[in-house]
């Protein structure tokens, strides 16, 4: 054998056509000489095959009208929510709205002057929560200026609102 | 100019997001689990998380978070029955073990796609069984799957290699006739 046996990662990479230039002329020529790594990448192949060529699993009809009721079934004292000092109820709505905006960058405690007092509110009620699952050690606050362009509450609202159509309220005129 | 930045930027409805996205989740969660009853669970557990953490959302693909989600939490779910099955048990944990099997009814509604690879799949090691799902059923790329596990993507081919493995064996012992038909190795195949 005039080359080295391609390692366990590369004959994965080799079967799935990632591997490029060098490296991938390597394994080419390696491949072609060698019967025992063809036979190693024969097999990723077969394997992966076996596995694409499996049906597809059809999500249940009634398991979508449950999720579609997650906003309604979820107890609202595992949502975030604060109070503001004028009695203003904020629940988690304002930071889902940034939450599903794609690709801002995020941005440091800086970013702080942008948000609103009552976004701040809302979000300290989320972190006192605790309810959240994915604690995460970098700031909060780092969606701020999504946040800033939402519009908060202005009136008073009673703490258990209509949880319907809870997430996106907000935002909306 | 950002979505965000429109001031007709409509955010999505929950109703919305769960159109969009529970098709994925589920099949990612039969996938790991291979079962219809912990794909439910997985995959309802998925969205309420996600209800109840949205807040904590970092800007990226929604996908990649709904990917990270369901696969900690089929993790979890592993984990947490290992523990169970190793800890010393209880006499009447027989029965409450028990409790959590599907019944001859829910069995019955059990479909169950393609047995030897459900079963060759549920052999694998979890971290292993996730690569394999991540990579050939999701089709995700080697970043991605790194990403979603928070390994080093030398680590997912190495598991991916391994998964495979053992899944080709599994299958070639259970049943030699899923051998796929192989176009053989040739640099044509792999050109591209």
């Amino acid at each position: 054998m005039s080359s080295q046996h391609l390692s366990d990662e590369a004959v994965a990479a080799f079967a799935d056509g990632v591997l490029s230039g060098h490296a991938r002329d390597r394994a080419v020529r390696h491949v072609n000489a060698c019967a025992e790594c063809r036979e190693a990448v024969r097999v990723q192949r077969e394997a992966a095959w076996a596995l694409r060529s499996a049906e597809r699993p059809q999500l249940p009809g009634d398991l979508l009208d449950r999720l579609r009721t997650v906003p309604m079934t979820t107890p609202i004292t595992t949502l975030p929510t604060a109070v503001a000092p004028d009695g203003t109820t904020m629940l988690s709505t304002v930071a889902p709205v940034a939450a599903l905006v794609p690709d801002q960058p995020r941005r440091s405690h800086r970013g702080r002057p942008y948000i609103t007092t009552a976004a701040i509110v809302a979000l300290a009620g989320a972190l006192a929560a605790g309810s959240v699952a994915h604690h995460s050690s970098s700031p909060q606050p780092g969606t701020g200026r999504v946040i800033g362009h939402t519009t908060p509450r202005s009136g008073p609202e009673p703490a258990m609102v209509n949880q319907v159509g809870l997430l996106w309220r907000v935002a909306q005129p | 100019m950002t979505a965000v930045e429109s001031p007709t930027w409509v955010p999505p409805t929950w109703d919305q997001v769960v159109r969009e996205h529970a098709d994925r989740v589920y099949r990612l969660a039969y996938r790991l689990s291979g079962n219809r009853a912990d794909a439910e669970d997985l995959t309802q557990e998925t969205f309420v998380r996600v209800f109840r953490s949205l807040a904590q959302y970092e800007p990226g693909t929604f996908e990649g978070w709904l990917h990270r989600i369901t696969t900690n939490l089929f993790l979890d779910m592993v984990r947490r029955r290992q523990r169970i099955r190793f800890d010393a048990l209880p006499e009447d944990a027989g029965d409450r073990l028990a409790g959590t099997d599907p019944g001859p009814e829910q069995a019955y509604h059990e479909m169950h796609l393609d047995p030897e690879i459900e079963a060759a799949l549920d052999a694998l090691p979890p971290d292993f069984r996730v690569a394999v799902v991540l990579c050939d059923l999701e089709q995700l790329s080697y970043e991605e799957i790194a990403a979603t596990l928070g390994i080093k993507v030398g680590t997912v081919r190495s598991r991916i290699h391994r998964g495979r493995v053992m899944l080709r064996e599994a299958l070639a012992h259970r049943a030699p006739g899923v051998r796929p038909v192989e176009p053989g190795i040739t640099t044509e195949a792999i050109a591209g």
